[in-house]
């Protein structure tokens, strides 16, 4: 099993709770990435997996086992580091080789290792250069190869890719997918950055700046159906309105000030979702249709001001200005080189969207 | 054009520097390599070259003098390193609120004037010094030990004077080693001692170098400490040139031996230099 619990851990540093009794599993074989905004304590609990600290309460369990208490040295979990922690006096072979020459390994399986992961990983040319002769990807490469040739149960990785390039961090991505799915190790994946983990992620988790984990799911369920306003703005964009829940039991709507009523769809029933009660509304920018021509089959609709466009090359970023003076943004696919209808600056224009693609979120 | 300007800058400000080394240093160097080698006659009249001073060192007994000193200040280096190791990596790897404090205390022995250590030393020696005190209350011993005037009161006040000189270097190249290595290596399974072979010691060796050669080169000549703690039962290097040196009529003399002597550091550094790097690679293997 190379699952990781964690109960009630809790850590503190220089007198302030960055950890307070997180309980969080990580399933077995799985790429897990824990996502939050910078300093929010995802380096503090990745750290106290590892075995960089220890906690000041709760447990660590690496499938049944409890290691709460077991040295570093001891823990079948290796780290990559946000900078690469690369041995500067030793070369790429002795780098990757670390691990394998303290477990006393014969030298000639552990030049196989090395030389079978070299080749997996390109850098067979680079053997015997020091890390300061290598380029960035190349570094990150030598660190992720050292991390897991002594094929470590878990491996923990803290924002591997922020000191790369878009284009490399993009690849580097695609790489890391395809090395998890071959080696069916169990990633954690530290980041701030949203993009990243959605793409990597079999399973996340969201910490917000309490560091408390607020929700825990596939990219997809964290995306479509945030649970709090938190997460539905950290992980992508998104439109928030508040507003007052009516007709609950007939034709469920919500009461915006200024904008009017809106149908809305409940399929779960949450203890806040009463009659009266002030909640928000959560639109992403990409599920709302704008035009300037009148259109059916939507459930809801407004109008508004185009008050700015921002062309992103895929899609378009339309800042539409509301009656009550919310400012929101809408998305709209580039799908042909010269659009039927032409969107301008000060154009007035309508919003549809279809009530099953918003979500309500307790306020 | 302006590049060629500019460039003469640093050697424009280094001049009065450069000035004062050759005139106090580099000619009185030359001074005394040739005064070792000039024949002069008893009427000061120069007669030519000989190599008989020279030749007159290499004998047994002058030999034992160089001899020890070498001994001298190998083991002083070797002292301080072992000592001083730990305390730069103390005070280097301490997250106490002190460090800044710690690293004063370091300082603070530069500030008094050195016979004012020797003296205090006197006191903690001496035969109803603190020390014999200390361990006739303790019950370790009835009678007084003579501290004072022996090797072992060399070596302490050695090693007192000369520990910032080993835990400076050191401290400082611990300081700017990234601590991040440290966590990756005992992350990737090495124990505390592996981490320390493997990866402080080897990146930390520029400054294990250089605080070893900045004890051990002034220990050779060391002529002060020698002197007022060992009485002169020992004879060293800084004794000899000294007597020659400041002695009527043997001048030469004392450039000739210190000539001699100094070759015999050199060539020592030199083992020393490749003795290190030799048990460093045996260290790391």
């Amino acid at each position: 099993m190379r699952s990781i619990k964690l109960t009630n851990l809790t850590k503190s540093k220089h007198g302030s709770r960055i950890i307070d009794k997180v309980n969080l599993t990580i399933p077995s074989g799985k790429f897990f990435a824990l996502l939050g905004p910078s300093g929010c304590g995802k380096t503090t609990l990745l750290r106290l997996m590892a075995g960089l600290e220890t906690a000041d309460g709760g447990k660590i369990y690496l499938g049944d086992r409890d290691i709460t208490d077991l040295p570093i040295n001891e823990r079948p979990i290796n780290m990559v580091f946000q900078s690469y922690a690369l041995f500067p006096h030793l070369d790429v072979f002795d780098n990757i080789a670390y691990s394998l020459k303290i477990k006393k390994l014969p030298k000639l399986v552990i030049e196989q290792k090395v030389f079978k992961i070299l080749e997996s990983f390109h850098l067979v040319d680079h053997i015997h250069k020091l890390p300061s002769q290598l380029s960035g990807g190349q570094q990150q490469r030598v660190a992720l190869a050292r991390a897991i040739v002594s094929e470590p149960d878990v491996l923990l990785l803290d924002e591997p890719l922020a000191a790369l390039d878009f284009k490399l961090r993009e690849r580097m991505l695609i790489e890391l997918i395809e090395l998890q799915d071959k080696l069916k190790t169990t990633f954690v994946y530290v980041t701030h950055d949203q993009f990243e983990a959605l793409t990597v992620a079999d399973q996340m988790a969201i910490m917000n700046h309490n560091g408390d984990i607020e929700q825990i799911g596939t990219p997809k369920e964290i995306y479509e159906f945030p649970i709090s306003s938190f997460v539905a703005k950290f992980v992508g964009t998104t439109n928030i309105f508040s507003g007052e829940l009516l007709h609950l039991d007939t034709n469920p709507t919500i009461h915006i000030p200024d904008l009017g009523d809106f149908s809305i769809d409940l399929p779960q029933k949450k203890s806040w979702m009463k009659e009266g009660n002030h909640v928000a509304m959560s639109i992403r920018p990409e599920k709302i249709f704008i035009t300037k021509k009148e259109v059916k089959n939507f459930s809801n609709h407004m109008t508004g001001f185009v008050q700015s466009i921002v062309y992103h090359g895929r899609s378009t970023q339309y800042n539409i200005l509301l009656k009550n003076n919310l400012r929101i943004q809408v998305f709209e696919q580039n799908e042909e080189h010269f659009p039927q209808e032409v969107i301008d600056y000060d154009n007035e224009v309508n919003l549809y969207w279809q009530k099953e693609n918003v979500v309500m979120l307790e306020k | 054009m302006k590049s060629k300007t500019t460039s003469h800058i640093p050697f424009t400000l280094g001049l009065p520097a450069i000035i004062w080394q050759i005139v106090f240093f580099y000619l009185p160097l030359l001074f005394i390599i040739v005064s070792s080698i000039l024949k002069v006659s008893e009427s000061g009249m120069i007669q030519g070259i000989t190599l008989k001073k020279i030749f007159l060192f290499l004998s047994p007994v002058y030999l034992g003098v160089i001899g020890s000193s070498l001994l001298l200040a190998l083991s002083n280096a070797t002292l301080c390193l072992l000592i001083g190791y730990p305390i730069a990596y103390f005070l280097s790897f301490t997250s106490s609120r002190f460090k800044s404090f710690f690293l004063f205390l370091l300082i603070v022995p530069f500030w008094t004037n050195f016979l004012l250590h020797v003296y205090a030393w006197f006191f903690v020696l001496e035969k109803e010094g603190f020390l014999n005190n200390l361990l006739r209350f303790l019950g370790i011993i009835d009678q007084p030990i003579h501290f004072l005037n022996s090797l072992f009161a060399i070596m302490v006040m050695m090693v007192y004077y000369y520990l910032p000189f080993m835990i400076l270097p050191i401290y400082s190249s611990l300081e700017r080693l990234d601590r991040r290595l440290i966590e990756a290596s005992l992350d990737l399974g090495g124990s505390w001692s592996h981490t320390f072979r493997r990866i402080l010691l080897p990146l930390t060796l520029s400054g294990v170098r250089g605080g070893f050669f900045l004890v051990y080169i002034p220990s050779f000549a060391e002529f002060a400490i020698p002197e007022l703690m060992g009485g002169d039962k020992q004879m060293f290097v800084g004794s000899v040139v000294s007597h020659y040196i400041l002695g009527e009529q043997t001048g030469s003399l004392g450039a000739a031996f210190t000539v001699v002597s100094s070759i015999a550091l050199l060539i020592s550094v030199v083992v020393l230099f490749l003795l290190i790097n030799k048990i460093m690679k045996r260290v790391r293997a």
